[in-house]
């Protein structure tokens, strides 16, 4: 197949990288020609914009940051929908986190351009990036999916279509409340087994065979008792994610108090400037709120 | 002074009222032509748009609901910013996120025209009353030349700050309010359940450290169970999803102010958005009664 891929940063590199080595013919636009130096030699194909990327591709992928990157790359001048004009096989997937609202919104208009949309976030960071072993949630039509599913299958390990348009963030934003709530229990715990002069790494392992094991209680854990706070998954990125949430609950009128706790909790983190530092970095807020000696 | 006002919903209408009563001439728009029937009876004169209410104002009002609604009638097509002649000052009584109003402020300064974000405190009572806290942003010299305007309106007249001062401030007063209601509800709850009659409870609370305006009105609405009339919790609810948004923006903890939004998001499900505040407590009662 032919495959466009725009968004060649942590996560978009690695994935452009297993299309290729997977044997498709990968092309590629960047707003930085900087970020092209990596595939120097791989034999992409290197397009002027994304438009003229969207007249060749069958499949075009993005991996941006927010909504209105993804809004700019479907939609905007030279984008996706311009590129794809006259055509009606043109699948675009975005595996960017933005809200689900927005996905469908950019859904509907691309789809009456004739070109079908798949969101399909990703969980596993940038080592799942790199070991093709993402978590890959997917929204949009059957058909749609099932053309694309060999190129996910090349980028992650568990490949879900959860539903229609939109469903695919739905389960993302569900991923990161299981997340940044996790993360946050997971240091309340370990700061009252400190305070209480209890060895928390003792304690993670009372806990790992119990109703309480996680992952989380098993990755996160230990690298909280390495003092390892390096990303991982950057806490200003949970943050977004978290904001995400929090404005659909507000837009639908549910209540999510945790999730609402846990995005305060990164808010002070981004504040204290810990945001280019892991989320469990939450730890240290907490140590210092409660006055834990270490 | 001549005046343009925009937005005629229970707020709007009675500012007009005083301002008429104050001797100003004003110009009305509305984007249903039948808002403006009852003031031109007034003495108010209808206008065909944003641009041509504006047209040789030297001050105009808008009071609309959100940030996407003030930058419609201020700079979308036939906005405010087509009509109105350099020296005119924008005065917006409306509660807005903070970065909005500076940006509409900023747009319009580029074409000569000042602005104050001014929101109001007091709700429709103080409205008819005239009897609003006004807290502004924007120029002092600005706000010193608008207090004729702004002193038929309201009482308490605070210029804090520049551009968006005033906005930050009616953040702040919107988290204390709705937590001190929040509050307030969980007092009634606690109450209630230990067999204890709240309205005597707020009665004797009223004059102690616990005494505040919440409890007073929003908390004698939960003795009575008048959940009816009072402040459209919809809008308690819009003002919080601001204050959150703020709260991201800035990298601020706001741990009582994200549990008052989670609940007043519960308030919504219910479809309790046209209630007064005070309903809140309806939201413990179901948190916590078997159903």
């Amino acid at each position: 197949m032919k495959v466009g891929f725009v968004g060649l940063g942590l996560m978009g590199r690695p994935m452009a990288g297993h299309v290729a080595k997977g044997g498709h013919d990968l092309h590629l636009w960047a707003r930085r020609p900087e970020s092209l130096a990596p595939f120097a030699d791989s034999g992409a194909i290197v397009h002027a914009s994304i438009a003229s990327m969207a007249r060749e591709v069958d499949v075009l992928f993005s991996m941006v940051a927010d909504a209105p990157d993804v809004e700019h790359v479907a939609l905007g001048p030279q984008g996706v929908a311009e590129g794809a004009a006259g055509r009606t096989d043109l699948v675009f997937v975005d595996m960017s986190t933005i809200a689900p609202d927005a996905a469908r919104t950019i859904a509907g208009q691309l789809a009456a351009k004739g070109v079908s949309m798949i969101d399909a976030p990703v969980s596993g960071g940038e080592v799942g990036a790199i070991n093709a072993a993402l978590t890959i949630m997917a929204g949009g039509t059957q058909a749609a999916f099932d053309r694309v599913l060999p190129l996910f299958q090349l980028m992650g390990k568990n490949v879900t279509r959860v539903g229609d348009s939109g469903a695919g963030q739905v389960a993302k934003a569900c991923n990161q409340i299981l997340t940044g709530v996790g993360v946050l229990a997971l240091a309340e715990a370990f700061a009252f087994a400190e305070k209480s002069g209890v060895d928390a790494a003792r304690v993670r392992e009372a806990l790992l065979g119990g109703f309480a094991y996680s992952r989380i209680l098993e990755n996160h854990g230990q690298r909280m008792l390495d003092r390892n706070f390096k990303p991982g998954f950057k806490s200003w990125m949970h943050q977004k994610d978290l904001r995400i949430v929090m404005n659909e609950a507000h837009r639908m009128g549910l209540a999510l108090p945790s999730a609402a706790a846990a995005a305060q909790m990164l808010n002070a983190m981004v504040g204290q400037g810990l945001g280019e530092e892991d989320s469990i970095a939450v730890l240290k807020v907490l140590e210092d709120l409660g006055g834990v000696e270490r | 002074m001549k005046i343009g006002f925009i937005g005629l919903g229970v707020m709007g209408r009675a500012m007009v009222a005083n301002l008429l009563r104050a001797g100003h001439e004003v110009t009305v728009w509305a984007r249903r032509a039948e808002s403006m029937q009852p003031l031109q009876a007034l003495g108010a004169l209808p206008s065909a748009s944003p641009a041509d209410c504006a047209r040789g104002a030297d001050a105009v009002v808008t009071i609309v609901t959100t940030g996407d609604d003030v930058r419609q009638v201020v700079l979308g097509p036939q906005g405010v910013i087509e009509g109105a002649q350099p020296g005119c000052v924008l005065i917006d009584h409306s509660t807005i996120p903070p970065s909005a109003a500076r940006d509409i402020a900023a747009a319009l300064a580029a074409r000569g025209i000042d602005m104050l974000d001014a929101p109001v405190s007091g709700g429709e009572r103080g409205a008819i009353d005239a009897t609003l806290a006004i807290m502004a942003g924007g120029d002092a010299a600005v706000f010193e030349r608008m207090k004729p305007l702004l002193s038929a309106v309201g009482r308490t007249l605070v210029h804090v700050g520049p551009t968006g001062a005033g906005q930050v401030t009616k953040a702040c007063n919107q988290l204390i309010l709705c937590a001190f209601i929040e509050a307030a509800a969980e007092a009634a709850r606690l109450a209630a359940a230990s067999g204890v009659d709240f309205g005597k409870v707020r009665e004797a609370m009223l004059h102690g450290s616990a005494g505040s305006k919440a409890l007073e009105l929003f908390g004698g609405r939960m003795a009575s169970r008048d959940f009816s009339a009072g402040v459209q919790s919809r809008l308690h609810h819009k003002d919080m999803g601001i204050v959150l948004g703020e709260a991201v923006q800035l990298g601020l903890a706001m741990p009582l102010s994200a549990s008052v939004w989670q609940q007043l998001n519960a308030l919504m499900a219910q479809g309790g958005g046209t209630l007064d505040t005070s309903a809140l407590l309806t939201v413990l009662e179901r948190q916590s009664s078997p159903h």
